[in-house]
């Protein structure tokens, strides 16, 4: 029994990191739905573009680790100014499938795009030097770049906490996604207001791509494989909840963990079960009002 | 009233619709009528992975194939044709593959058909062939039920397997059977039809041999893994001395670099990755083989080696490769080159292009080709030649590293042959 | 108005004569789009008359595809197979419309989204059923049997393209007098003004219930069509990504047209098997095209032909 214990114990951390690929990913999701109202289904797409620019900045020039992962977020988030000037600014009053399918072409062209610069091979940097070896947990290795994962995640969180609620910015953006109208009045401009949380959303997206990448393979496609399990967790969350998608990252991540050791066969099953329970039972989300 | 007009305006919208289709097809036809005659060069269709996780393989069978046609057109081509080469992506999906080949036969032309990376595409492929009409030479798909079950058992003829195939993964088996340290074997494996052909003939080799080995865990990582650390982590829990893994190229770099970084080679006594010979996983390890980081306990078997075997032939074939596209072959590059040259072999001998003449011609035929003397078994068309299993090391005469310590077990005792028991396809 | 008939007429009759002057390739193209049309156009009476967007639509696609593969895997018969092939898809609308039509807006497209993805999910991993990652395969085109009178061996494309051609044309039919019924009209209000249909004491979500079922029938013929065309049936087509095709070519064609989908099936397939005789990257155009569509053509093809076009030749 004992055994099982640290098994499950072991198998949480390890679902622990992965969650954390999955918050900073469905955090910029959840920010975009609630402030803009729009469900970005090419969000998927600038976490890959993430951890293709980092690719090519850390694997590919050699630059430092930290700086390639700045300069990704940097171009990220350029794209991101991009898109929502020239497209996503004109969908914010049309109807929702119009909506959806605008950013799913988005995806067919990102996921294009990146086999044209980059060619379709999957590509895998090097490690980080600093950042190999592992503690011992349990008496099994766990990788630092692990823990270092876990702690950025969780990093990320407390920082977007404190924006959110301590800065005059992050008030700006709550009273926007409570009542557009209002806040207009009040003087906040909106235009701007929204380019803003649409470039920090990318730029966190972008994050999880780019921290992904020493460990995790770079090819077309990984966003379009994360996009689903981000949109699970901004549901279970609750959708435009940022606390409730840290929790939703989570829970889907730790399950999917557990279920390689328990239950193989329905791994994927059980989280559209969660997903489509909250719907039924709790629509507005775990976390909502 | 209201009900005419709405009418009237379905029958507008369908008329339009119906111009756009009637042209739309009708500019087809144009182009499509001119694509075939009768005598122009010989067209061979092929397909694999060119995108995702898996491309290099598409792109070795492309670079493969391109090279034998260009040697064989340089001396007059077969039968005095020029051959043609189409290469499509099969993303490694059975309606994609069954798709292209289709419109590689009856829109493209093609005469003969190869490649296929996968196993489940090459069993949605197989079942299609007859009604082509064609011959389809595999160069990668390894499940042994391609050549067992759809040409010894339902006699699908135009089914040719050029590779080796999944016996060569449970090369394991022999290659173990005599380390009596190595008793608790944990599988980490492909949630599709490989992955579980390549555990269970294993099992089932090996418990041959040594009924004392026990299974002690498995872990199903599917399609497209990209972090294998809960695969690993769930199998190191049981504790093994051995581990058996399947997922290949960049999924079989990414689980072995996950697997230093979750210190597995501190643990156990050997690593099989099934087919870590090859060339593109031996390239994204190099850095750690240099390194010694895997502590000379992993093992690895391929379809091809181009360190083995040593031949003039094979010799000819590396230098022409590595000169035409500046890389080491790999085992579907290999294929697909001793496909082009079976064909050649085939049609001369027939004397015609015709499917059924061309496939009597090759049945029992012996082909002298890079890999060693391939013969191509009557039962069911799977080309039988030995491939060693071996360390990986780092060697200072190749820029990447190699299989070394090479275990050298003739093909014939370890492929399995007619009539044929069943292997279990499920975990 | 005699003209408009006598080209509707035309059409019909060209696609009946197609296998006389056109090759293997074109036949097994038109059964695609043919197959599409049908999936769209049942789509489209939730979208674009009941005004609710589901995203899981593949999943009683997937589910009437490996239904009439596993007849077919069993027994012989085409029929049969389209026939399980389309209740099974209607029967799992149904069951699971009962919970998905409780919402509206985007938590019915995010149920139905989920419920496709489960169905994805057993599609994939339950190996014993489904055959797991590597699908159903060796399916038979097995021949056209009613019992005692007749049966015809489907294996010659044209045979299998008359099949379908036959059932689509006949299933639009129907879904053109659905749609032109009272029923339709109620939808209709439905999706203008739920709570103006809701005062006249109807039950607006039995009638969502109704449309949903229906769909998933639509959804089901379509995949049944798939398994004796390919031979094969895999998960994929239970994927979300594969949800979105109908949404696709609804958008691209006009969801205020009975045509809209048909048109948008035809566009899709014909803009994907030109670009892609050029480049490989033709996904990269399809949506630069999607995305020019939403921003500036939000009626779709069909409105714009309709309402730009024609009127110029009127003149």
């Amino acid at each position: 029994m004992g055994n099982m214990l640290e098994k499950l114990l072991f198998q949480t951390l390890i679902g622990l990191s992965f969650s954390m690929y999955l918050w900073l990913l469905a955090a910029g999701l959840t920010l975009v739905f609630g402030v803009l109202g729009v469900l970005n289904f090419a969000h998927g797409s600038l976490f890959m573009l993430g951890a293709y620019a980092t690719f090519t900045f850390y694997g590919k020039i050699g630059l430092n680790f930290w700086l390639s992962i700045f300069l990704s977020l940097l171009c990220v988030g350029g794209i991101g100014l991009i898109l929502e000037c020239l497209f996503f600014r004109r969908i914010y009053h049309i109807d929702l499938p119009y909506q959806l399918i605008l950013t799913f072409g988005f995806i067919l062209i990102f996921d294009d795009l990146v086999k044209i610069v980059w060619g379709g091979v999957a590509m895998i940097p090097p490690m980080p030097r600093f950042f190999e070896g592992s503690l011992n947990i349990l008496g099994r290795p766990f990788p630092y770049y692990n823990i270092f994962i876990i702690f950025a995640g969780i990093f990320v969180a407390l920082l977007l906490w404190f924006v959110l609620e301590k800065t005059w910015w992050g008030r700006t953006i709550r009273a926007s996604a409570s009542d557009r109208e209002m806040a207009s009045a009040i003087g906040i401009n909106i235009p701007i207001l929204f380019t803003n949380v649409f470039v920090f959303a990318a730029m966190l997206a972008a994050l999880g791509g780019a921290l992904g990448t020493p460990v995790r393979v770079v090819a077309p496609g990984i966003g379009t494989s994360m996009i689903i399990q981000a949109f699970v967790i901004t549901v279970i969350g609750g959708l435009g909840n940022l606390k409730g998608a840290f929790v939703g990252a989570l829970i889907v991540g730790i399950l999917t963990s557990y279920g390689i050791l328990l239950f193989p066969i329905f791994e994927l099953f059980i989280i559209f079960v969660v997903m489509a329970f909250v719907l039924l039972v709790k629509p507005e989300g775990l976390f909502g009002k | 009233m209201a009900k005419k007009i709405t009418r009237r305006k379905f029958l507008r919208d369908t008329v339009i619709g119906g111009i756009v289709l009637g042209s739309g097809l009708g500019g087809y036809r144009i182009t499509y009528g001119q694509t075939k005659k009768p005598a122009g060069p010989i067209k061979i269709g092929g397909q694999g992975a060119i995108s995702g996780a898996h491309a290099d393989y598409g792109w070795q069978m492309m670079a493969g194939a391109t090279l034998a046609i260009e040697e064989i057109n340089a001396k007059g081509g077969i039968l005095k044709r020029k051959l043609e080469l189409k290469f499509m992506d099969e993303e490694l999906k059975p309606a994609t593959a069954v798709k292209n080949a289709r419109y590689l036969v009856t829109d493209w032309g093609a005469d003969f058909l190869f490649g296929i990376d996968s196993s489940g595409s090459a069993m949605a492929v197989g079942p299609v062939l007859p009604e082509l009409d064609r011959l389809c030479f595999f160069c990668h798909a390894a499940t042994h039920r391609l050549t067992e079950e759809l040409v010894a058992g339902k006699g699908i003829k135009q089914v040719f397997r050029m590779v080796a195939p999944v016996y060569q993964d449970a090369l394991a088996a022999w290659v173990f059977k005599d380390s009596p340290e190595i008793k608790r074997w944990a599988g980490i494996n492909c949630d599709y039809e490989y992955g579980y052909v390549a555990w269970n003939l294993f099992k089932e080799n090996i418990k041959k041999f040594r009924p004392d080995v026990e299974f002690v865990a498995a872990a199903w990582a599917p399609f497209w893994t990209m972090d294998f650390s809960s695969h690993i982590s769930a199998v190191m829990a049981e504790k093994p001395d051995a581990i058996f893994a399947t997922p290949w190229a960049g999924e079989g770099v990414m689980l072995l670099r996950q697997a230093l970084m979750l210190g597995v080679f501190e643990k156990i006594q050997a690593w099989w990755q099934c087919m870590g010979g090859s060339v593109d996983l031996l390239e994204g390890i190099s850095r750690e083989v240099a390194a010694d980081k895997f502590k000379g306990k992993l093992w690895a078997t391929a379809r091809y080696i181009h360190n083995y075997p040593d031949t003039p032939e094979n010799k000819a074939f590396v230098s022409a490769f590595r000169k035409r596209w500046g890389k080491f072959p790999n085992y579907s590059a290999e294929a697909s080159y001793s496909t082009i040259y079976a064909i050649k072999a085939g049609a001369e001998k027939a004397k015609t292009l015709e499917t059924s003449k061309v496939a009597e011609a090759l049945e029992g035929m012996e082909l002298k080709t890079p890999a060693g003397t391939r013969l191509i078994r009557k039962e069911d068309h799977q080309a039988i030649y030995t491939v060693p299993g071996g360390k990986v090391t780092h060697s200072p005469d190749y820029p990447i590293p190699v299989l070394g310590d090479l275990k050298i077990i003739p093909a014939k005792e370890y492929f399995r042959h007619p009539p044929f028991t069943p292997v279990a396809a499920t975990k | 108005m005699k003209l408009k008939y006598f080209l509707l007429g035309a059409l019909i009759l060209f696609l009946f004569i197609l296998p006389i002057f056109s090759g293997k390739y074109i036949l097994y193209m038109t059964i695609h789009i043919l197959l599409l049309s049908v999936f769209a156009l049942g789509f489209n009476l939730l979208l674009g008359y009941t005004g609710l967007l589901s995203f899981g639509q593949a999943g009683f696609f997937a589910i009437g595809a490996y239904a009439c593969a596993k007849i077919l895997l069993v027994t012989p018969s085409l029929l049969l197979g389209t026939i399980v092939g389309v209740i099974s898809g209607g029967v799992a609308a149904l069951l699971l419309g009962y919970l998905c039509v409780r919402h509206t807006r985007i938590y019915f497209s995010m149920l139905t989204l989920s419920f496709g993805m489960m169905i994805y999910s057993l599609a994939w991993k339950w190996r014993e059923v489904t055959g797991g990652d590597d699908g159903l395969v060796g399916i038979p085109r097995a021949p056209f049997k009613i019992p005692g009178i007749l049966s015809i061996n489907m294996n010659p494309m044209e045979n299998y393209y008359y099949y379908v051609l036959v059932i689509s044309l006949l299933s639009i039919y129907v879904l053109y007098r659905i749609v032109h019924s009272p029923f339709g009209l109620t939808l209709k209000g439905i999706r203008d003004s739920e709570n103006r249909v809701a005062y006249a004491g109807i039950s607006v979500r039995n009638y969502r219930l109704l449309s949903f079922t229906i769909a998933g029938l639509y959804a089901g013929l379509a995949g049944s069509f798939l398994p004796p065309l390919e031979n094969t049936v895999t998960p994929p087509i239970a994927h979300w990504t594969h949800s979105a095709e109908p949404v696709m070519v609804t958008l691209l064609g006009g969801i205020h047209t009975f045509s809209g989908p048909m048109v948008g099936s035809i566009i899709f397939y014909i803009i994907k098997d030109i670009i892609v005789r050029y480049t490989q990257f033709w996904l990269v155009w399809f949506g630069a095209i999607i995305v020019f569509l939403v921003l500036l053509f939000r009626g779709g093809v069909v409105i714009f032909l309709t309402e730009r076009i024609w009127p110029l030749f009127k003149r």
